[in-house]
């Protein structure tokens, strides 16, 4: 698998499904926790405290503050830095567990209020070092919406707060849909009944308190540097200077952590044992010479994805070295806003024409993921709904390995008499170092299309597809991890016709069909667990049905560590927890 | 004044030779030279019929993907009976791909050096023959191109004209034609340069003195007089640009503004063995070593001629 293009959205995924080997996870290749001899990644008692973790990356995070934090690559980051509300033990990706929080939140019987109570005990990092209070929250989800840092969550799952707009705006910075009664209690007013979706949102490191005395200078600038002065009130923090200067953050070179003195530790109620005194994490670089460093050195784990001679070379040699963790997907959106991909024939011919299985193979074989039939993936609330492994039967994703007659019999119908599309040439941008985006560029060219294909990097791959105005067509490399565990979290962001943004957008279809975005609206109201799976599971299939996008594969993500390492797995975010890993 | 001795040997006759016959016989001399020549000479065709080459090898095409190729890891084979330079990580063949590779590379190294040359011989005349502000203006020109950071422009352009149609209506875009711009642009002053020493030289001949006070125009003096004299310069500095520009090509391909996948290129192949070249030492050892070949071999073919040319060898 070539370095991960996923696309980061804060995530809290159902994956203990696969953890205790539901049938539903299907495949039998070591993608639940003990399956082929992999390392499991769970957690382990009795761990050494002490030692220095490496973390190798060869990408840097998006942002390093935590309100704009959006890749799952700095999740690893934030997770062990920040305290937010709720948030999800390594081994159990469904429970949101109270963690600033006392208790559950609670959501009024409207489902407009969402009421939370904070524990007293956390303190920030040096140099703020004082209690955290209910007004701390509210200032983290207030930032959210500042113009000077736009977090690109918060308008999704808490945009319905009432008073937004003028802090959009950047007329106010007083969110009056928040308010704090007491220094431990938190309200959450919204001007519609969404209150039970956006209560699962406060996992996310946006509800992270933030002193408003000492990052109003920062958040007051066109763009706010708060990240790179940030404090912290988790086990760890980024080295800073008494100023508060983050110098332990050299960007796209360095990242050190070290233990926060502030922080209260378990009789606080936290859960992190933060084992290791220090992580010390260096970006940049080959991510396979990266992948061999880690398997043949010491105290090493990998940040980003693990490409295919790495899965390789750890899964038929050193397996105990390897972990895999079903989470998220990939799809190939394309285009509906212009020909040839606002004809739905068109979509439909390349759908079937995809071949699926090859791209399963360039990017590490089936032990890095499962074929997909739909978009949301195995241990995902609506996962069956949607038709499970095997899809719901349109025939168009009928044949993993593509199916190129049915794809001239869908050209045929739309137009194209011969079977191969002879229309104008359409845009392409694939990764560079993603060899599935050139399986993608080889069947289109199969089918007749003629592509203007550029090769980016993959900063500049999301800069042109997620910018409507740049006019790309189709791009190969995209995928998803979702929020928290929700068909909300999966399909809302990605196929939601007013999630369409003319910049950081994450509809890359363009799907703006009202009768989808009704029935995500519904959805997102109903609050009994069962029925809200059934409704996304539907949504899906609608989705599907509409070819808005191609479903390739759903991941089950590698990570790789040094032999003396006993790397744990947050499998809410496919990734190493920083607060739970420890050295032999 | 002395006189021929009846008893002293018959001298022999003096046959005079042309500067052509004279170059032909110190180059077939040089072997090695010969033999880098006769090296191009194959490359050329191979590379002109790359098409029947790849057929007659048995040979998939060079963008034929295969799964067949790649084993359950998605990682590819290495040489074998069907690939004898193995596959890359799309299960395409390296063979076929170091032959088409061939092409971009010397299409462009001798399209840009072709234009080098034309340009620089243009400008070298101007500037050389004209002297003083023409002299000047080209000068601090050639001196500004050449101090300019070339690969950082191809990088630049090939950034910001990477989508939608390109820069200007389309004409910049990653590309060849954006490689061939940039090389051109970073080669020509170097033959100015050359060129104007050899004119300043040449314009104070006997021979252009001559035609000057018959009232040959300059442009006359400079088509007749001065351009045949800078032939020989020309040929040999050519023949040391072009593996430059082969490599400028290369590294520009490597870091991704050349030639755009899936075009075979053997810098592009080189940058993408780079993670894997442990495992698949193939892949970057073949366009490798047919890149290092095809550079050495018109390093020889230009030392040879140089030495053929230049009538101060003393052969």
């Amino acid at each position: 698998m070539t370095s991960t293009i996923l696309r980061r959205i804060p995530v809290g995924i159902g994956i203990a499904l696969c953890a205790v080997a539901i049938a539903a996870c299907g495949s039998d290749d070591g993608d639940d926790d003990s399956g082929g001899g992999f390392a499991s990644g769970l957690p382990v008692e009795g761990a050494k405290k002490g030692g220095t973790l490496k973390v190798v990356s060869a990408s840097d995070v998006d942002q390093i503050d935590p309100g704009q934090a959006y890749y799952q690559l700095t999740y690893l980051v934030t997770s062990a830095t920040q305290t937010p509300l709720y948030a999800y033990k390594p081994e159990d990706p469904e429970t949101p567990v109270p963690v600033l929080a006392e208790s559950d939140p609670r959501v009024s019987p409207d489902g407009r209020t969402v009421t939370v109570k904070i524990r007293s005990g956390f303190r920030f990092s040096p140099p703020v070092d004082r209690a955290v209070t209910s007004k701390d929250v509210k200032y983290a989800l207030t930032r959210g919406f500042f113009p000077s840092v736009a977090n690109q969550y918060v308008q999704n799952y808490l945009g319905a707060l009432e008073g937004t707009g003028p802090v959009v705006e950047g007329d106010t910075r007083e969110l009056s849909g928040i308010q704090t009664p007491d220094d431990r209690t938190l309200v959450l007013r919204f001007t519609t009944d969404i209150g039970a979706t956006a209560a699962q949102a406060l996992v996310l490191p946006a509800s992270a308190p933030v002193p408003e005395e000492y990052a109003r200078r920062f958040d007051a600038k066109k763009q706010s540097d708060y990240g790179f002065n940030q404090v912290a009130t988790g086990p760890y923090m980024i080295r800073n200077d008494a100023q508060g200067k983050a110098v332990g953050y050299q960007p796209g070179r360095r990242i050190e952590l070290v233990r926060n003195p502030s922080w209260p530790g378990a009789e606080s109620g936290d859960f992190r044992p933060a084992y290791v005194d220090r992580v010390d994490w260096t970006i940049g670089g080959n991510p396979t010479v990266i992948g061999r460093q880690v398997l043949n050195g010491r105290d090493m784990i990998n940040g980003d994805t693990v490409p295919a001679p790495i899965v390789k070379q750890a899964a038929t040699r050193s397996k105990e070295q390897i972990t895999f963790t079903p989470l998220g997907n990939r799809f190939i959106p394309l285009n509906m806003s212009e020909p040839p991909f606002d004809d739905v024939n068109v979509r439909k011919a390349v759908a079937a024409a995809i071949d699926r299985t090859r791209l399963q193979l360039v990017r590490g074989g089936k032990l890095t993921g499962k074929v997909a039939t739909h978009f949301l993936p195995p241990g995902s609330p609506g996962f069956e709904a949607a038709g499970g492994l095997e899809g719901s039967g349109h025939d168009f994703l009928a044949k993993p390995e593509g199916d190129m007659q049915l794809a001239a019999e869908y050209l045929r119908k739309a137009g194209f008499s011969n079977g191969r599309y002879s229309g104008p040439a359409i845009s392409m941008v694939g990764t560079e170092d993603d060899p599935g985006s050139q399986v993608v560029l080889d069947q289109f060219r199969r089918l007749g299309f003629r592509v203007n294909y550029r090769s980016l990097s993959q900063e500049a791959m999301f800069g042109a597809c997620a910018v409507p105005a740049r006019k790309v067509d189709v791009c190969p490399n995209y995928g998803w991890l979702p929020d928290f565990n929700d068909g909300y979290a999966y399909l809302y962001g990605t196929f939601n016709g007013k999630a369409i943004a003319p910049q950081q957008n994450s509809n890359w279809s363009q799907l703006n069909d009202p009768r989808i975005n009704a029935a995500m609206d519904r959805a997102a109201r109903i609050t009994d667990p069962e029925e809200r799976a059934e409704a996304w599971g539907r949504i899906d299939d609608q989705i599907t049905a509409a070819a808005a996008a191609v479903p390739t594969y759903w991941d089950d993500v590698p990570n790789v560590q040094s032999r003396n390492v006993r790397g744990v797995i947050a499998r809410w975010n496919g990734a190493w927890d920083l607060s739970f890993t420890s050295l032999e | 004044m002395s006189s021929l001795s009846l008893t002293e040997p018959a001298l022999p006759a003096v046959v005079a030779r042309s500067p052509l016959q004279l170059f032909w016989r110190r180059l077939r001399e040089d072997r090695v030279a010969l033999g880098a020549l006769a090296f191009i000479g194959v490359l050329v065709v191979v590379a002109a019929a790359a098409p029947l080459v790849v057929e007659v090898a048995g040979t998939p095409p060079p963008d034929a993907q295969s799964s067949e190729a790649l084993d359950d890891f998605g990682s590819p084979t290495g040489p074998s009976a069907a690939h004898p330079f193995g596959v890359d990580e799309l299960g395409r063949d390296v063979f076929s791909r170091v032959v088409y590779g061939a092409r971009v590379s010397l299409e462009v190294a001798l399209i840009s050096t072709g234009i080098a040359v034309v340009v620089g011989t243009i400008m070298g005349m101007v500037a050389g023959f004209y002297r003083g502000w023409v002299d000047t203006v080209l000068s601090r020109l050639m001196d500004i191109l050449l101090a300019f950071p070339i690969l950082l422009l191809g990088i630049g352009l090939a950034s910001a004209c990477a989508l939608g149609n390109g820069c200007l209506g389309g004409i910049v875009r990653p590309g060849l034609s954006t490689v061939v711009f940039v090389i051109a642009l970073a080669s020509w002053p170097y033959i100015a340069r050359i060129v104007r020493g050899q004119v300043l030289s040449l314009r104070e001949r006997e021979f252009v003195e001559a035609s000057r006070s018959i009232g040959a125009s300059n442009l006359r003096i400079m088509r007749v007089d001065v351009l045949p004299n800078l032939v020989a310069p020309i040929i040999v500095y050519t023949t040391l640009i072009i593996p430059t520009n082969i490599l400028f090509e290369a590294a520009l391909s490597f870091l991704g503004v050349g030639v755009q996948p899936p075009t075979a290129s053997w810098g592009q192949m080189l940058s993408e063995a780079v993670g894997i070249f442990d495992t698949a030492w193939w892949y970057m050892l073949f366009p490798g070593l047919a890149l290092l070949f095809t550079v050495l071999a018109f390093n020889l073919v230009g030392d040879g001629l140089q030495d053929a040319l230049n009538p101060k060898t003393g052969r």
